[in-house]
């Protein structure tokens, strides 16, 4: 349920860096989601609809979101693991339960395209 | 023409530089800050008001409250006798770090050595939002069941401290122990676990003792 905030913060961001970079009117943002995140691809999207209709946005504006996996890390042996859905991890490798994500985070606008003013 | 940037920023940053702010200011006056989290009515409030009887006779505390409405939970804390700040979200599902340090303006920050927050009721969505915090504790209780911990392992995995509340009423569930330990146990290996009864009392001077151990020990390291 935090996608709403999550896409007034994105616009916000892109707000400032359209007037940096001289763009009047975006056309394309590119996001990356970890899984991890819980924050649901159709979510965002919807919300997204409902901040498109902001001036920074021609109204053709799409965004597209690049999700990722979880992966793990052991700690013990060092091996390198997708997770599970239900996110027991459990090294594959030695059975070890001391473990670090090291993907399924992200949360980032990778880029955005528009038309310079 | 058409330009492209490549941005690369997250959408968490500014919450992050807040919560950066809060942890210098917790710093400077040397005081621990605790992130309480769990779905709505799983005992937080009932747990706050039984442990700051016993957490105040020891340390200097205050209160943060977050609800989407009303100042209820402020006003149960207050009647404590605690220094309480409400802070309303407005129908958002989680505290951010924005708020919390808008609730610093309103505390006496040099009189104290513990910041209590008590987030949103919600399982999912502040285990994203970085208050600042020294310590994560989730709050998970007997009637919900314990495959709460598999469906939301997120803010299970993220915090350090478990305290599985309203153990009175293990008797008239089918809440299954075994099963909640093993999968605590693949989902955080690392988490302090405490078994309370907010409504009885059971555990709270437990749990308030090892949390007076940590914001000693941490207060000790500060400075
Ligand atoms: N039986 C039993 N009931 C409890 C216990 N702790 C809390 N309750 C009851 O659970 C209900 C909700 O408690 P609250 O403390 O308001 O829960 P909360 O997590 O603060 O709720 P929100 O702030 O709305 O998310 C109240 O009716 C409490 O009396 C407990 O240990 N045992
Ligand atoms: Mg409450
Ligand atoms: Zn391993």
């Amino acid at each position: 349920m935090h996608e709403m905030s999550l896409m007034a913060e994105m616009i916000e961001l892109l707000g400032c860096s359209a007037r940096e970079n001289n763009i009047d009117k975006i056309i394309k943002v590119h996001l990356v989601v970890g899984k991890m995140t819980m924050a649901l691809p159709d979510a965002l999207t919807m919300a997204f609809d409902v901040f498109k209709t902001e001036d920074i946005f021609a109204p053709s504006a799409e965004l597209t979101i690049e999700q990722r996996e979880t992966i793990a890390k052991c700690r013990t042996c060092g091996s390198t693991f997708s997770a599970p859905d239900n996110y027991l991890f459990i090294c594959p490798t030695c059975q070890g339960l001391r473990i670090e994500i090291i993907s399924g985070r992200e949360l980032y606008i990778a880029s955005f395209e528009g038309e310079e003013a | 023409m058409t330009i492209r940037v490549e941005l690369g920023t997250s959408l968490l940053a500014r919450n992050e530089e807040m919560a950066a702010e809060i942890r210098y200011l917790c710093q400077d006056n040397n005081i621990f800050l605790v992130n309480i989290m769990s779905s709505p009515g799983a005992g937080k409030t009932t747990l706050l008001e039984k442990s700051l009887n016993f957490l105040k006779t020891h340390i200097k505390v205050a209160v943060i409250e977050g609800d989407i409405a009303t100042t209820r939970d402020a006003d149960r804390i207050s009647a404590q006798g605690i220094n309480a700040v409400q802070l309303n979200t407005n129908g958002a599902c989680h505290l951010d770090a924005r708020m919390v340090y808008q609730a610093f303006q309103k505390l006496d920050l040099s009189a104290l050595d513990l910041i209590l927050v008590e987030n949103i009721g919600n399982l999912v969505c502040p285990a994203e939002f970085d208050l600042g915090e020294n310590l994560r504790i989730v709050l998970l209780s007997i009637t919900e069941g314990n495959d709460k911990i598999v469906k939301y392992p997120v803010m299970f995995r993220d915090a350090q401290m478990f305290l599985l509340n309203k153990i009175d009423l293990l008797p008239y569930t089918d809440f299954n122990l075994a099963e909640l330990e093993k999968d605590l146990r693949t989902i955080n290996s690392e988490l302090e676990v405490f078994h309370v009864s907010a409504r009885l009392g059971l555990g709270i001077e437990a749990w308030s003792n090892r949390l007076i151990s940590i914001v000693r020990n941490h207060r000790r390291s500060e400075s």
